[in-house]
């Protein structure tokens, strides 16, 4: 920008030529407008040699010419993103908005164009470098994006200012701020770091971001305000804030930990899923089967009862018969399936004398079944040799 | 003659238009002007617009009527507490007094010089009287609000007004930010052991729950099982003696009977008997009249 050059006393004043630029080059140096008339009168003359124009008349006419020339120059054109501001001898005098308009021509009256509708934005933290505003070259800036937090911690911080000049702000942003941009960013930087100096890391790093872009905001504004600046900030964007690159791995095993927290909870929720659900079924199991083991019993007992009531009935009605019968039968059945020795000892000495009895021929039993209603063979074993045993399965 | 006459009046117009631009001069919005005649000062401009001067006598010095800027570069400041900060602070401000300001500095340039001593000593001074804390947290604005005051007092007989000045940063040295960075570090590594610690007492409590809700369970349902066993066990009772009960003699035989042959049904039995007992009665004697022995095996 012209107007934004240090040179002190003397100010970047330069005339805005406008859309019919140049008009007002030549009037401005005396001594060439002298040189200028006559080398013009002389072409005249050559180009109309009957002389016609010559004399008094002609240079009349040509200082007419450039009195028309001189008045156009008056017109400028403002675009639809831009004010003018005019000037009568360096008196600010008003505003203009969009479209074509006229000013006196120089030197009573100038106009300085500024884009006021143009979002500009400053990235603070990072570098743009190449030619153009593309993501190509983006090289960071420790030294502007390391702060220190309230808690004596550090964090590293990118953002980005957008900012636009003021409706209406145009002749402060032009004329009360040596150094706009510079300006702009070095409050920038210094409100974020008054911010992140009261914030602490946790905060910072986790739900503080719209509070401070907020802040920021604020800040920056209300600072640019006391200049007097003309500028209006329209939005603060955080874009990075991570802890630094020496510590940011111990960062990330935080989160690491956290996870593994939640994976170790997990693992034990699944573990609680599966056991205590299993415990549940194996609870029904043995209720089940403790109900089933009551049925079982209750239903065998009522079924012995049955049938011992039923034989009880017919034992009643011949008792002796049925008493003999049964004791007949059940020896009977036990004999036909046991090994037997019959051992004949009238002085009734018992079994002594025989033992070892679990000697005595124990021969495997034949396995084919006999039928049931077969008479049991009882051998008689007579005498003190040892009977051979037969096993008769009933 | 007559081009000679027209040749004088040109020259003369000229040198009254030299005379007549020379006599006036424009101040714009940035500007302000001391007018100096014969060096000494007998007028001062600071509203833009045209005004005029004694041709060739007056002398007009523009001076800068923005404000303007002073960044200063990075210096190390020792806080009270001995802690050391590298401070970099910025500084903007207007001149007010357009003639002492020609009169004491004469040009940005030397201004310029000139408030950064000013403002470095006031830094110094400011901020050496606080803590480290108070400079970076808690008293950040009024510490510059002071340090501007100062940096006015002393700027004042130079006609200058100092709009602003702002600490851009106050960072640490670079051995005492390696230092944060251990600390922070180290925090984190404790942080992370206690959260996975957390982790791990969490499943051993959802673990040894689990574990205990799984015993609370399985002997609740055992303890429910053996009642509905005994409940079993005492219905068979009660049918049982309710059925025996008839003929306590019948049943003792009724029973034996099953009993043996449930005892000895078994294969692996070995009887010894005797013939003379009751079973076989019959084997000696087809009438069976033997006297009675006892006959079950023993």
């Amino acid at each position: 920008m012209p107007w934004s050059n240090q040179s002190g006393g003397g100010g970047p004043w330069r005339p805005n030529p406008g859309p019919w630029g140049g008009g007002g080059s030549g009037g401005q140096r005396p001594p060439d407008l002298d040189e200028f008339l006559r080398r013009s009168q002389d072409r005249l003359k050559r180009v109309m040699p009957g002389g016609f124009f010559s004399g008094k008349k002609g240079i009349l006419l040509i200082v007419l010419g450039l009195l028309v020339v001189w008045g156009f120059s008056g017109w400028f054109q403002v675009n639809t993103s831009e004010q003018g501001v005019v000037l009568r001898f360096g008196k600010h005098i008003r505003s203009v908005g969009e479209g074509l308009h006229y000013h006196l021509p120089y030197p009573v009256e100038s106009v300085v164009i500024a884009n006021v509708t143009e979002n500009r934005r400053l990235e603070i933290g990072l570098r743009m470098e190449g030619a153009e505003r593309s993501n190509i070259g983006v090289r960071e800036v420790p030294q502007e994006s390391l702060m220190l937090t309230g808690d004596e911690n550090i964090v590293d911080v990118n953002f980005a200012v957008v900012w636009q000049i003021k409706p209406g702000g145009a002749a402060d942003f032009l004329f009360n701020i040596q150094n706009p941009e510079s300006t702009i960013r070095a409050v920038a930087e210094s409100a974020m770091r008054e911010v992140i100096g009261r914030s602490d890391l946790q905060f910072v790093l986790t739900e503080g971001r719209q509070s401070i872009e907020r802040s920021v905001h604020d800040l920056m504004q209300r600072t640019l305000d006391e200049y007097l600046a003309g500028v209006l900030v329209l939005q603060v964007q955080l874009q990075k804030v991570d802890p630094p690159a020496q510590v940011i791995d111990s960062f990330r095993d935080v989160q690491a930990a956290r996870a593994d927290q939640e994976r170790l909870r997990n693992e034990a929720q699944a573990y609680a899923n599966r056991v205590v659900p299993e415990a549940r079924g194996d609870a029904a199991r043995i209720l089940q089967s403790a109900e089933g083991y009551r049925e079982r019993v209750i239903n065998e007992a009522r079924g012995a009862a049955d049938r011992f009531n039923s034989i009880f009935t017919e034992y009643r009605k011949a008792p002796e018969v049925t008493r003999e019968r049964m004791f007949l039968e059940t020896m009977e059945r036990i004999f036909a399936n046991t090994d037997k020795v019959i051992l004949d000892s009238p002085g009734g000495q018992g079994v002594v004398p025989y033992l070892p009895l679990s000697e005595l021929g124990r021969s495997p039993r034949p396995a084919s079944p006999q039928s049931q209603n077969q008479q049991p063979v009882i051998p008689q074993v007579t005498g003190p040799r040892p009977a051979n045993t037969t096993g008769v399965p009933r | 003659m007559k081009g000679f006459a027209s040749g004088a009046a040109l020259i003369l117009i000229l040198i009254a238009g030299f005379i007549g631009i020379s006599s006036v001069f424009t101040i714009n919005p940035t500007e302000q002007a001391v007018v100096l005649r014969f060096g000494q000062a007998i007028n001062i401009v600071r509203e833009p617009g045209l005004y005029f001067k004694f041709p060739f006598v007056d002398g007009v010095v523009r001076i800068d009527k923005r404000i303007l800027a002073l960044d200063l570069p990075e210096q190390e400041v020792i806080a009270s507490d001995q802690k050391r900060l590298r401070v970099d602070a910025f500084t903007r401000y207007r001149v007010i007094d357009p003639l002492l300001f020609y009169q004491s500095l004469g040009s940005v340039e030397r201004a310029n010089e000139q408030l950064a001593t000013f403002v470095n000593s006031g830094l110094r001074r400011v901020l050496g009287e606080s803590t480290f804390q108070q400079v970076v947290r808690d008293q950040r604005t009024q510490l510059m609000g002071r340090i501007r005051e100062q940096v006015n007092q002393q700027a004042k007989g130079l006609g200058i007004a100092v709009v602003d000045v702002r600490i851009r940063r106050a960072d640490l040295p670079e051995a005492n930010s390696q230092a944060i960075y251990t600390r922070m570090q180290t925090e984190r590594q404790r942080e992370a052991a206690e959260i996975r610690a957390q982790g791990a007492e969490a499943a051993q409590r959802i673990r040894a729950r689990a574990d205990r809700d799984v015993v609370v369970i399985t002997a609740e349902a055992n303890r429910e099982a053996e009642r509905i066993r005994g409940e079993g066990d005492g219905q068979r009772n009660a049918i049982f003696a309710e059925a025996y009960g008839q003929d306590q003699d019948f049943f003792a035989f009724y029973r034996s009977m099953q009993a043996y042959e449930q005892a000895l049904g078994s294969n692996d039995t070995r009887l010894v008997l005797s013939p003379q007992s009751e079973f076989f009665r019959y084997f000696r004697l087809p009438s069976g009249s033997a006297a009675p022995a006892p006959a079950t095996p023993q």
